[in-house]
C-alpha cells in the first residue's frame, strides 16, 4: 500500500477507535410524566397502588417494577395487565413506615431501555 | 455488571449510527443503479457490477452492524431485567432487526447473482430494509398519530438514502465512466434524483419536526430541538455544495467539471454522515415535544453565552472533590443525585461543585487562546508576509501537554492516583488518547504546512480528523431529559462541531479540488477563520 494512504487508514482506524471511548450511553428515551406515589413524596400505607405513566408506547411485558425497602432489600412487584399502552401499574402491599425506593425499568417500543427511581416515604395509616 | 451494561450502551448507540449509514449506502446504491445507470441507455455493465459489488458490501456491513445492535440490545435487557432469552426474543427490535438482517442477506443473494434483466427486484428487499428501521424510530411508540408519523418517518429516510447513500455511487460512475459526456449525462441524471429527494426529506423531515419539536421555543430550550437544528445547519452546508455541483454540470466543459465533480462529492458524503450520525443521536433523545418542564430560556441562554472576560485564575486541586465517585456517592446521600431517569449503566448525574466548573472553564479559556493563536498565525502564514507562521501546528504539542495535566486533576501528576491505575478508568482513558492525538495533529500539519509532505493522502490527515471530531461531537449527547445544564452544555458544544466540520471539509476541498476551480481560494480563506472561531468560542465557554 502507498505510505500516505497507509497513514490515512490508520488515522481514520484510529478516529474510529476513539469514537468507541467518547460516544456516550444513549440519553434516556423513555420520560416518566407522572406516577404514584408522587417523586419524593409521603404516602400512607400499608398497601400503595402504583402507576406510572410515560411519554411513549411501553412494553409491559418486558418492563420491571421493584421495590427497594428501607433495609435495602428489592422486592420485585408484579405488574397489572397493561391497558393504556403508556402506562404500567402494580400494587405494593403491607408497607411498614420508612423510606422506600420504586425502581422502574421500561423497554419502549422502539426498543429503547430507560430506568429510573422514585424515592417516596411510607407513613402510618 | 455496570462496567459491562456501560460497555454494551457505547456500542448500542454506535451500531445504531452505523446501522443508519450503511442502510443508506445500501439502498442509495440501489436507486442509483435502477434510476440513474440503467436509465443511461449506454452499455455500462462494468458500471453497473461495480456498483452491484458495493451495494452488496454495504449490505454486508448493514446486516454484521444489526446482528451487533440485537445482540447488544439483548444483553442489556437481559442483564438488567434478568429476563430469558425467550422473553427477549419476543421483542419489538429483536422484530426489526430480522427483518433488516433477513432483507441485507437477499440483497447480498441478488447482487451476487448473475442476471440479465433488471435490477427492480432489488426495491423490495430495500423497502423492507427502511420498515425494520422505522420499526425502531420515535414514530413506532408515539401514542398519537401513529401511523401517519410512521409513514413520514419512512419517506424521510428513503429520500436520504436516494440522496445521500447515492452519493458515494456517483464519484464510483464519475470514475469509472468510459467517456466524460456519459459521467456528464450520469451527474446530470442524478441531480434530478438528488431534487426530487431533496424534496421530499425536507417536507417529510417539517412534518416530523411539528410533531416532535412542537414549538420554535423548544428549537433553543431543549436538546433535541437543537440537534434538530443543528440538522438542518447541516442540511443547508449539503445543499450549498449540491446547487455548486448542479452549476457544474449544467455549465462547465465536460472534461473539466469531473474532478471538481469528485471533490464536492467528498465532501458532500463526509458532511451527509455527519447528519447520518446526528439523526442517530436524535434517536436516542426524547422528542422536544415531550419535555415540556425546565426548558432552557432566551434570557438563561443570553446570561450563559454573553461575552465576558476569560478565567485565567484556576481553582487548586485541593478544592475539588477528592475523588469522583466517593462524590457521586455522597451526592446519592444527600439526594442530589439525579436517579429520576437514567439508561442502564448509568447510575445517575450529580451536578458538578463551582470548583469544578471554574476548573473546568480555565481549561477551555486556555485551549481557546491557543486555539486562536493558532487560527491567526494560519491566516498570517496564508498571507505570506511571515514565514515562521507556517509553523502555527506546533502550537498543539502545547495543547496536548495542557490537556494531559489539566483533563484529570485527581490522577497523576496533579493528584493522588497513580498513572497506572488511571488506566483502568475509560475516561482518564480517553483524555490521555486525545492528547497523543492531538500530537498526531501536530505532527502531520506541521509536516504538510512547511513543505515537509507536498502530495499524497497525508496531508489529508488534519482535515479528516477535525471533521471526525466535530461529527463526533454531534453525537456525544450530553442530555439525560431536560435538565438545563445539561441542554446548556449542548448548546456550547453544537457551535464547535459545526465550525469542525465546516474547517475539516473546507481545508479537504482546498487541498483537493484543481487549482483552476475559483472555490478552492474561498475555501483556502474559510478554514483559517473557522480556526480562530473556534478559539473565541472555547475563549467565551461557560458552565455556570
Amino acid at each position: 500500500m502507498h505510505p500516505g494512504r497507509r497513514n490515512l487508514c490508520a488515522f481514520v482506524l484510529l478516529a474510529v477507535a476513539a469514537a468507541f471511548f467518547i460516544v456516550p450511553p444513549a440519553a434516556a428515551h423513555a420520560v416518566l410524566l407522572e406516577s404514584n406515589p408522587p417523586l419524593k413524596s409521603a404516602v400512607s400505607g400499608p398497601d400503595v397502588p402504583i402507576k406510572l405513566r410515560f411519554n411513549v408506547r411501553i412494553d409491559a411485558l418486558r418492563s420491571r417494577l421493584t421495590l427497594i425497602r428501607p433495609d435495602g432489600s428489592a422486592q420485585p412487584l408484579e405488574l397489572n395487565k397493561q391497558t393504556p399502552p403508556d402506562t404500567l401499574s402494580g400494587e405494593a402491599t403491607g408497607l411498614a413506615a420508612g423510606a422506600y425506593r420504586l425502581r422502574w425499568q421500561v423497554l419502549a417500543s422502539d426498543g429503547h431501555i430507560t430506568r429510573g427511581e422514585i424515592p417516596f416515604t411510607v407513613t402510618s395509616p | 455488571m455496570a462496567r459491562l451494561l456501560q460497555v454494551f450502551g457505547f456500542l448500542s448507540v454506535l451500531f445504531r449510527g452505523a446501522t443508519l449509514t450503511f442502510q443508506s449506502l445500501a439502498i442509495g446504491g440501489i436507486v442509483f443503479l435502477i434510476f440513474v445507470v440503467r436509465r443511461a441507455n449506454e452499455d455500462s455493465s462494468a458500471l453497473e457490477q461495480a456498483c452491484l459489488r458495493w451495494i452488496r458490501r454495504s449490505a454486508i456491513a448493514l446486516a454484521v452492524m444489526q446482528i451487533s445492535y440485537v445482540l447488544a440490545n439483548s444483553m442489556i435487557l437481559r442483564q438488567s431485567a434478568g429476563m430469558s432469552l425467550r422473553e427477549v426474543a419476543g421483542a419489538n427490535f429483536v422484530l426489526a432487526g430480522l427483518v433488516g438482517i433477513v432483507s441485507a442477506f437477499t440483497v447480498i443473494a441478488l447482487t451476487a447473482a448473475r442476471r440479465s434483466t433488471g435490477y427492480a427486484d432489488l426495491l423490495l428487499p430495500a423497502a423492507a430494509i427502511i420498515a425494520s428501521s422505522v420499526m425502531t424510530s420515535h414514530s413506532m411508540a408515539r401514542l398519537d398519530y401513529r401511523a401517519p408519523l410512521v409513514a413520514f418517518t419512512a419517506l424521510h429516510q428513503a429520500a436520504t438514502a436516494a440522496w445521500l447513500g447515492g452519493l458515494p455511487y456517483l464519484l464510483i460512475a464519475v470514475r469509472r465512466a468510459p467517456a466524460p459526456d456519459f459521467a456528464r449525462r450520469l451527474s446530470a441524471r442524478f441531480s434530478q434524483l438528488a431534487l426530487v429527494s431533496v424534496a421530499v426529506l425536507a417536507s417529510a423531515g417539517l412534518l416530523l419536526s411539528f410533531a416532535y419539536v412542537g414549538s420554535f421555543k423548544a428549537i433553543y430550550g431543549t436538546s433535541y430541538g437543537a440537534m434538530v437544528a443543528t440538522k438542518v445547519l447541516l442540511f443547508g452546508l449539503l445543499l450549498f455544495l449540491g446547487a455548486l455541483n448542479f452549476q457544474l454540470v449544467r455549465r462547465g466543459p465536460a472534461s473539466s467539471i469531473l474532478a471538481s465533480l469528485k471533490r464536492f462529492g467528498e465532501a458532500e458524503i463526509g458532511i451527509g454522515i455527519t447528519v447520518i450520525l446526528t439523526a442517530a443521536s436524535l434517536t436516542s433523545l426524547p422528542p422536544a415535544a415531550d419535555l415540556t418542564h425546565d426548558r432552557v430560556t432566551g434570557p438563561e441562554i443570553f446570561a450563559r453565552m454573553s461575552p465576558r472576560s476569560p478565567r485565567f485564575a484556576s481553582p487548586s486541586v485541593q478544592e475539588l472533590p477528592e475523588e469522583i465517585y466517593a462524590a457521586q456517592k455522597k451526592a446519592f446521600e444527600s439526594g442530589s443525585l439525579s436517579t429520576e431517569s437514567y439508561v442502564p449503566g448509568q447510575t445517575g448525574t450529580r451536578p458538578n461543585t463551582p470548583a469544578e466548573k471554574a476548573w473546568s472553564e480555565y481549561n477551555h479559556h486556555w485551549a481557546g487562546i491557543v486555539v486562536l493563536a493558532m487560527g491567526l498565525l494560519a491566516l498570517v502564514a496564508q498571507a505570506g508576509q511571515i514565514s515562521w507562521a507556517r509553523n502555527w501546528p506546533l502550537a498543539f504539542f502545547g495543547l496536548s501537554a495542557f490537556l494531559f495535566l489539566r483533563s484529570d486533576p485527581e490522577t497523576w501528576p496533579l493528584g493522588p492516583v497513580g498513572f497506572w491505575a488511571t488506566l483502568a478508568d475509560p475516561e482518564v482513558l480517553l483524555h490521555r488518547f486525545f492528547a497523543l492525538l492531538v500530537i498526531a495533529l501536530a505532527v502531520f500539519e506541521w509536516r504538510v504546512q512547511t513543505g515537509r509532505v507536498a502530495s499524497g493522502r497525508a496531508r489529508l490527515v488534519f482535515p479528516v480528523l477535525v471533521a471526525v471530531s466535530g461529527a463526533l461531537l454531534l453525537t456525544h449527547s450530553h442530555s439525560l431529559g431536560n435538565l438545563k445544564e445539561e441542554v446548556l452544555a449542548e448548546l456550547s458544544h453544537i457551535p464547535l462541531a459545526i465550525l469542525a466540520v465546516t474547517l475539516g471539509w473546507s481545508r479537504w476541498l482546498e487541498l483537493r479540488l484543481p487549482s483552476e476551480n475559483q472555490t478552492r481560494n474561498a475555501m483556502a480563506r474559510l478554514w483559517p477563520i473557522c480556526l480562530v472561531l473556534i478559539g473565541v468560542v472555547l475563549l467565551n465557554y461557560r458552565e455556570m
